[in-house]
């Protein structure tokens, strides 16, 4: 029963967009892209055994793209009626008058409409069929396992949610394609330590079925083992040290890398990695690639905002830069090819070393391994880096103790050329998902 | 405007009612008609301009300490009541229903620039606006080799209505011009971004700021940019100057202040009421009701009336910034900080302008007193934690050597403790000026303001390369 009316939805949508698209023709687009993307969220917070926060909602947004003799209008609506759409459709023809030709902007050129979402596993109907009173009590229960631990002073809430999405888009060039993704995530956040020192810090994870979802018991593990390794930390004098960036931090740095190489950045030279493809940017340890097609996982689509249908590309080979992140217009402004990755990266995936993370800390007599990081101070342009850090002390080998109130600083483009070793470690739950790795010096800021 | 949609008072009536028929405590609704206009400019050209609705309704029940909240786009009668009913899941007492009529207030004080919103000038206007802006970075001079330019308004009309019997509705405008420059000396790029805007109409760029001032200024720093170094690394004295540094009091005392954070005793602050936190020299305050400011209301998103809230009183913590629920939970006074991104969020506590007070220093005997260390141009930003520890990271500054402002430096960002920070504010200029931004917190996006005059911290770390 939930299966056809889901069927009649989806088939409601593609025809109206379809409609939509040759109306946008007939009232004098040279080329037309309608994209609707609805959405089904719940969410709930959990603080000291109680609900503090429910959402549950369903909301729908369209998106419009109008070309007229290759000058372009865009425009979007959460309001639905007919009349509302039609007249957005209308005004943006009106409005494409004034924009300068840009033949760049066209719409890309027919690929397929054969994109097969089903193949990806990024929709479970078992997500969809949780009752709200199981993410409740699943919330609650994160809740209490994670502060029954003695060494845990305050609970900053515990959080369950679910998302079912579906995205619609047809254009005049052919193009008619949807999917359907679920997604399911929890996480708690803790204190602990003392009132004039406390620590926070805290796990969440997420999945795109829910049989890859990882248990409460193990979410809550692993959020006590982050705030508590920290307790304690102090201050450390300013120096020089090899670090390690644990696989959560080392991901964000990566996503920072993701956006050095996305095509807007390349074309418009915000990026120090812009004239740098085929070149030697890393060490020849590092390969990455990004892979929208991964089955049941949580970076994967079958097409980009632009309906290219995703792939696998190289981004980095035995530390060559193989491929920037391109949807169709910086690809024509680069005189490239699309890569899919006009939504961004994908599963964006550095490749796991031979390594354990102990056997990094093994390899350091007096280091850092950094936890987590808090902060902006990143800059595409120049590469350079500079965050508040967390993390532990690396000596003769071993963990001591937690260090706070420190920075780390250096230049994207010397870490990557300085990767001495890369672990195994790598998260399962993210789009970006990276090991650990190990950098052989950076300026650690402290005392 | 909720008429032109079909909505009434007994509508909304009805609605509240079906929402509070699980015995809820409270019950509000927030309904949300957006237009919003952009412009953007790129390698010389006018690429595209895009136009946008944003329409919706929520629905909050509070019962307790908990709160259900459910939206929808679909202002149907059947989803509206369907909405309500998920929003009241949360309340599962008997509680005898309550009564209340609903009575339309009006707007007391008006802190926006109604007469002229950008969003409605015709499109040629605003395209003149961005290419004057555009062309001013680019012909900056000859080291400028990429510009970006565009321009973004809005208005967006809100109607609360609520079970204490409250109907109410705000038209709010909302403008920005922002400017990216990119800067090339035959080896190194370098970015800058500039930008200004508020709740201004279009008289704005004649009479506070022109287009090609901010395009300037973005190619300017840019420019700069090009010889500045790595900053030093390890503990200094700090003087943030007064053109952005609002950045440090937002992090620093504003976040900890939002009574979400002391209700739930997440913040340091919670226990430190009528202490002093800082210096003396230091008073601090946020206020909703400058005209035109960007983080400026004239009710706060739960239909409360804005007010100029003092936080910190010469050094001493004198006040919280409430919405319903932490004001009630507290039992402190409600003082119109409830706030959300749209019709799609929960209202939270959250910031309007927030100011450090002028001191009595000239900026330049600030600067003077300093025989090492940092001076804080411009910013991307920062961030703050529940437990005090706050960043913030620069764009540009300079070193201070022997009291002058020396060689520009890069990308840096500086870590403190705020109760460790607050108290090493040594000197106070007389002087002010406003950082503009886009806060996030919890998911949830809202236009601030903070402003700072210049500011002398005797120690702070800096992030900087330990190799020069």
């Amino acid at each position: 029963m939930t299966n056809n009316l889901t069927q009649t939805n989806t088939d409601f949508f593609l025809d109206k967009i379809e409609n939509l698209v040759k109306f946008a023709v007939k009232e004098g687009a040279t080329q037309a892209q309608i994209y609707i993307l609805n959405s089904d969220d719940f969410s709930v917070e959990i603080r000291n055994g109680k609900i503090e926060e429910l959402n549950k909602s369903i909301s729908a947004n369209l998106a419009l793209k109008i070309l007229v003799d290759d000058k372009v209008a865009t425009a979007s609506t959460s309001d639905f009626q007919i009349s509302t759409i039609e007249y957005l459709i209308k005004n943006a023809i009106k409005r494409a008058v004034y924009s300068e030709p840009d033949e760049f902007s066209r719409l890309s050129d027919f690929v397929t409409n054969e994109f097969n979402p089903e193949e990806l596993e990024i929709y479970d109907n078992e997500i969809e069929n949780l009752t709200s009173d199981y993410k409740i009590n699943q919330a609650i229960e994160l809740e209490k396992i994670a502060m029954s631990d003695k060494r845990i002073k305050l609970s900053d809430g515990s959080f369950f949610g679910t998302n079912i999405s579906e995205v619609f888009v047809a254009n005049s060039n052919n193009l008619l394609g949807s999917f359907k993704s679920s997604s399911i995530g929890a996480g708690v956040h803790l204190h602990s330590g003392d009132d004039d020192n406390m620590i926070e810090d805290g796990y969440w994870f997420n999945a795109v079925n829910l049989n890859k979802m990882m248990s409460i018991e193990e979410i809550a593990k692993k959020a006590i083992y982050r705030v508590t390794r920290l307790t304690g930390a102090r201050k450390i004098p300013s120096m020089d040290l090899p670090v390690i960036f644990e696989a959560g931090v080392a991901s964000s740095l990566f996503g920072f890398f993701a956006a050095c190489i996305s095509g807007s950045n390349i074309y418009m030279k915000r990026s120090f990695l812009a004239d740098k493809l085929n070149q030697q940017i890393a060490n020849n340890n590092l390969n990455i690639i990004d892979n929208g097609r991964l089955k049941g996982a949580v970076g994967s689509i079958p097409f980009d905002s632009d309906g290219v249908p995703t792939k696998i590309n190289k981004i980095v080979e035995n530390g060559i830069l193989k491929n920037y992140l391109l949807g169709t217009y910086s690809a024509r402004k680069l005189s490239l090819k699309s890569t899919g990755n006009a939504s961004g990266p994908t599963n964006f995936i550095v490749q796991n070393g031979p390594f354990t993370q102990s056997e990094l800390i093994k390899s350091i007599d007096k280091g850092l391994l950094i936890t987590s990081t808090i902060g902006q101070g990143t800059d595409t342009t120049t590469g350079d880096i500079s965050k508040g850090t967390f993390g532990l002390m690396i000596e003769n080998g071993e963990l001591t103790y937690p260090v706070s109130e420190i920075t780390f600083s250096g230049n994207l483009g010397t870490i990557l050329n300085s990767i001495e070793m890369i672990a195994n470690d790598a998260e399962q739950n993210r789009s970006i998902k990276s090991p650990s790795i190990k950098i052989s010096n950076i300026s650690i800021s402290g005392r | 405007m909720y008429k032109n949609f079909g909505l009434d008072k007994k509508i909304f009536q009805d609605i509240l009612m079906v929402a509070l028929k699980n015995g809820g405590d409270f019950a509000d609704i927030y309904f949300q008609y957006s237009f919003s206009n952009s412009v953007s400019m790129e390698e010389d050209i006018i690429k595209s301009t895009s136009e946008s609705i944003s329409l919706g309704l929520g629905i909050r029940v509070i019962s307790g300490e908990q709160s259900g909240y459910a939206f929808t786009n679909n202002l149907s009668i059947e989803k509206l009541i369907e909405t309500a009913r998920t929003a009241s899941i949360i309340s599962k007492t008997s509680k005898k229903n309550l009564s209340f009529n609903l009575n339309e207030k009006h707007i007391s004080k008006n802190y926006y620039g109604l007469a002229n919103p950008i969003v409605k000038a015709s499109l040629p206007s605003q395209i003149e606006l961005v290419q004057r802006a555009y062309n001013s970075a680019k012909k900056f001079n000859k080291n400028i080799v990429k510009t970006s330019a565009s321009l973004s308004s809005q208005l967006s009309y809100v109607t609360i209505a609520n079970s204490e019997g409250l109907l109410i509705s705000d038209e709010r405008p909302q403008m920005r011009l922002v400017v990216s420059a990119t800067a090339f000396d035959g080896k190194n790029h370098t970015t800058s971004l500039s930008n200004n805007g508020g709740r201004y109409g279009i008289d704005f760029f004649e009479k506070y700021d022109t287009p090609e001032n901010i395009g300037k200024r973005a190619a300017e720093e840019a420019t700069i940019l090009l010889s500045a170094k790595n900053a030093p690394s390890g503990e200094f004295p700090v003087v943030l100057g007064a053109e952005e540094s609002g950045v440090m009091i937002h992090e620093a005392l504003g976040h900890p202040l939002e009574a979400d954070s002391i209700r739930n005793k997440t913040s340091v602050m919670w226990n430190k009421f009528g202490e002093m936190v800082s210096n003396p020299n230091v008073t601090i305050y946020d206020d909703a009701t400058i005209p035109y400011y960007r983080g400026s209301l004239n009710i706060d998103d739960e239909g409360y009336e804005t007010e100029n809230v003092l936080l910190v009183e010469n050094g001493k913590l004198v006040g919280f910034m409430n919405d319903y629920l932490s004001a009630k939970l507290l039992n402190h006074k409600r003082n119109g900080h409830g706030r959300r991104e749209s019709y799609q969020n929960i209202p939270i506590p959250r910031m309007n302008n927030t100011v450090l007070a002028k001191g009595n220093y000239e900026p330049e005997e600030i600067i003077s007193s300093v025989d090492y260390g940092i001076y804080a141009k411009s910013f991307q930003g920062g961030m703050v934690n529940g437990t005090g520890k706050f960043t913030f990271s620069l764009n540009l500054g300079y070193l201070i050597e022997n009291g002058k402002l020396t060689t520009p430096i890069k990308n840096v960002t500086l870590i403190g403790t705020n109760l460790d920070i607050l108290k090493k504010i040594e000197m106070v200029g007389n002087d002010m000026g406003f950082f503009l931004g886009t806060c996030g917190k919890q998911g949830q996006s809202v236009a601030v303001t903070s402003g700072t005059p210049t500011l002398k911290i005797s120690q702070m770390t800096i992030g900087g390369s330990n190799d020069e």
